[in-house]
């Protein structure tokens, strides 16, 4: 079988501090995985790491079979990352078409004008997140489930394989979550999308169990949610975890 | 008098235009405070000149000088950047710098002539009212440089500024966009500080991104050139009417802007 994600022995600092330290672990495709860890685990530098934007210390990532580091350009293609809503500035007022048309228009030139098929392509990508007209809304006025919406649909008109998402989650209501969940959930099974995740959560909307990488610094298991999140093995990424949470959600949003 | 009123306008026109095609890009990166390198840079930059000229006895343009200073210090803003440390640090670190070098080069100068420092400070102040032929040049010239870079461009700072991991993943060089930017916005403010002082330049860079921020819900462009070009425009004639240099009418014209989107915002 081959490891379409391999993470080998990343050890990545930040000014002389350990962020992640001697992190392996190999994901087949397909696959739907969960990152879960604690506040300041690293979780957001795998993320960044894997797309080849934080340089490790030592280490080996390969993306289907592509050294991350070597062929940058080509995972960039390959893969859509979905940043954490809080660290867009809403003050630039952008559409709705513009922020998906950026994904589109990555591939091009300057000026990126969007021309009339990027427009269509960019319909086409709203259908498939359920954003029909929402084209010549403002970014800054669309609830916080529409912005998430946006976003994936930015990294879906790429046509990726993987999708990295950074706290998909983060700071939405119950069902708006679900919502989220179970878009992600259609667009794995649909359009044969790898999907990893960083969370503090795993949905208990999602209707199958999703792989788990337990992560503070070190990766501590990996494997099926329900092997992972045990006591014994939380309270070794969690020290300060006595009972197991109820519905697996730990840690808070970052706000 | 015709072909000074149309040189003083032409003059005003082309400032406004140069000040339109970085204040939305300063604006939307959130980059106001950057406008502070860039006038401490210009500020000791030119000191630096007036010195070199004194101690060496050359006749170095000053605009030239204090444009390198200041894309110096603003490529090392965008380098420390680069490098993790914040833009608030990065630009306190430089301003530091470029303060010093005022305060040195403006010493060391006075002591060797009595009128290099006010040399200095009509360059500061713009304390120049008479729009020569030669400053419509270098405004053309300049204009002919920066406006289809940034034009060229916009899209890319416009994404950087909305989302800078995202544009980073999307296959966008920020750091050498953020050079450009540093590297146009500090040549603008250099030509722009010969015409009307580096103090007005200040000021004025960052009223129209401003406004349109406060504005106009597209970051239309027109709009931008629109009330850069009024406030030049304004600026100089409110000057001719109050018989003061061109510099403080534009200052005026752009408090009264800043002052009028407050009181809405307030009202609204």
């Amino acid at each position: 079988m081959v490891n379409e994600l391999l993470v080998e022995n990343l050890t990545v600092l930040y000014d002389g501090l350990t962020a992640l330290e001697n992190v392996s672990f190999t994901l087949d495709s397909p696959f739907f995985t969960v990152v879960m860890g604690p506040n300041g685990a690293g979780k957001t530098t795998l993320l960044k790491t894997i797309l080849g934007l934080v340089k490790p210390a030592s280490g080996n990532i390969r993306v289907y079979g592509l050294n991350v580091f070597k062929e940058n350009k080509k995972i960039k293609h390959l893969a859509g990352y979905i940043p954490q809503v809080i660290n867009i500035n809403l003050h630039i007022p952008m559409t709705v078409k513009e922020v998906v048309g950026m994904g589109a228009l990555s591939k091009t030139f300057p000026p990126r004008i969007l021309d009339k098929k990027t427009e269509e392509e960019v319909e086409r990508t709203l259908r498939l997140v359920e954003l029909e007209n929402y084209s010549e809304k403002e970014f800054k006025t669309l609830s916080g489930g529409e912005r998430q919406r946006v976003l994936i649909a930015r990294a879906l008109i790429k046509k990726p394989r993987l999708l990295l998402l950074d706290e998909p989650f983060s700071m939405l209501d119950f069902d708006i979550k679900c919502d989220i969940a179970n878009l992600l959930v259609k667009l794995h099974r649909e359009m044969n999308v790898d999907v990893l995740l960083v969370a503090h959560e795993i949905s208990p909307c999602i209707s199958f169990e999703p792989e788990v990488i337990l992560l503070n610094k070190k990766v501590y298991a990996v494997g099926r949610a329900a092997d992972v999140l045990r006591l014994d093995i939380l309270r070794k990424a969690y020290p300060g975890v006595t009972e197991l949470p109820q519905g697996f959600i730990i840690g808070e949003d970052h706000a | 008098m015709l072909e000074f009123f149309i040189l003083s306008y032409s003059v005003a026109s082309l400032s406004g235009l140069l000040v339109g095609s970085v204040s939305n890009i300063l604006s939307t990166s959130r980059s106001i405070t950057f406008g502070l390198t860039m006038l401490h840079a210009i500020l000791g930059g030119s000191l630096l000149g007036v010195y070199l000229n004194l101690i060496f006895n050359l006749d170095l343009p000053i605009p030239l000088i204090s444009t390198l200073v200041a894309i110096c210090l603003s490529i090392m803003v965008g380098e420390l950047v680069e490098k993790g440390f914040s833009e608030d640090m990065s630009i306190a670190f430089t301003v530091s710098i470029a303060t010093t070098m005022t305060i040195v080069f403006g010493y060391l100068s006075s002591q060797i002539s009595s009128i290099a420092l006010a040399r200095a400070w009509s360059y500061i102040a713009g304390t120049s009212a008479i729009s020569t032929f030669q400053d419509l040049l270098k405004l053309a010239i300049t204009l002919f440089i920066v406006l289809p870079i940034t034009h060229l461009f916009f899209r890319e700072f416009k994404y950087i500024a909305f989302d800078e991991d995202g544009s980073k993943a999307l296959g966008l060089n920020i750091r050498v966009y953020r050079y450009m930017f540093y590297s146009l916005a500090a040549i603008s403010a250099s030509v722009l500080s010969s015409t009307i002082g580096v103090l007005a330049t200040h000021v004025v860079l960052s009223v129209p991104g401003f406004l349109i921020l406060k504005f106009s819900k597209r970051l239309s462009i027109a709009f931008t050139y629109l009330s850069s070009v009024s406030i030049m425009i304004l600026g100089y004639y409110l000057a001719s009417l109050l018989s003061i240099p061109p510099s403080g009418g534009v200052g005026l014209v752009s408090i009264v802007a800043v002052l009028g989107v407050v009181v809405y915002g307030r009202r609204y």
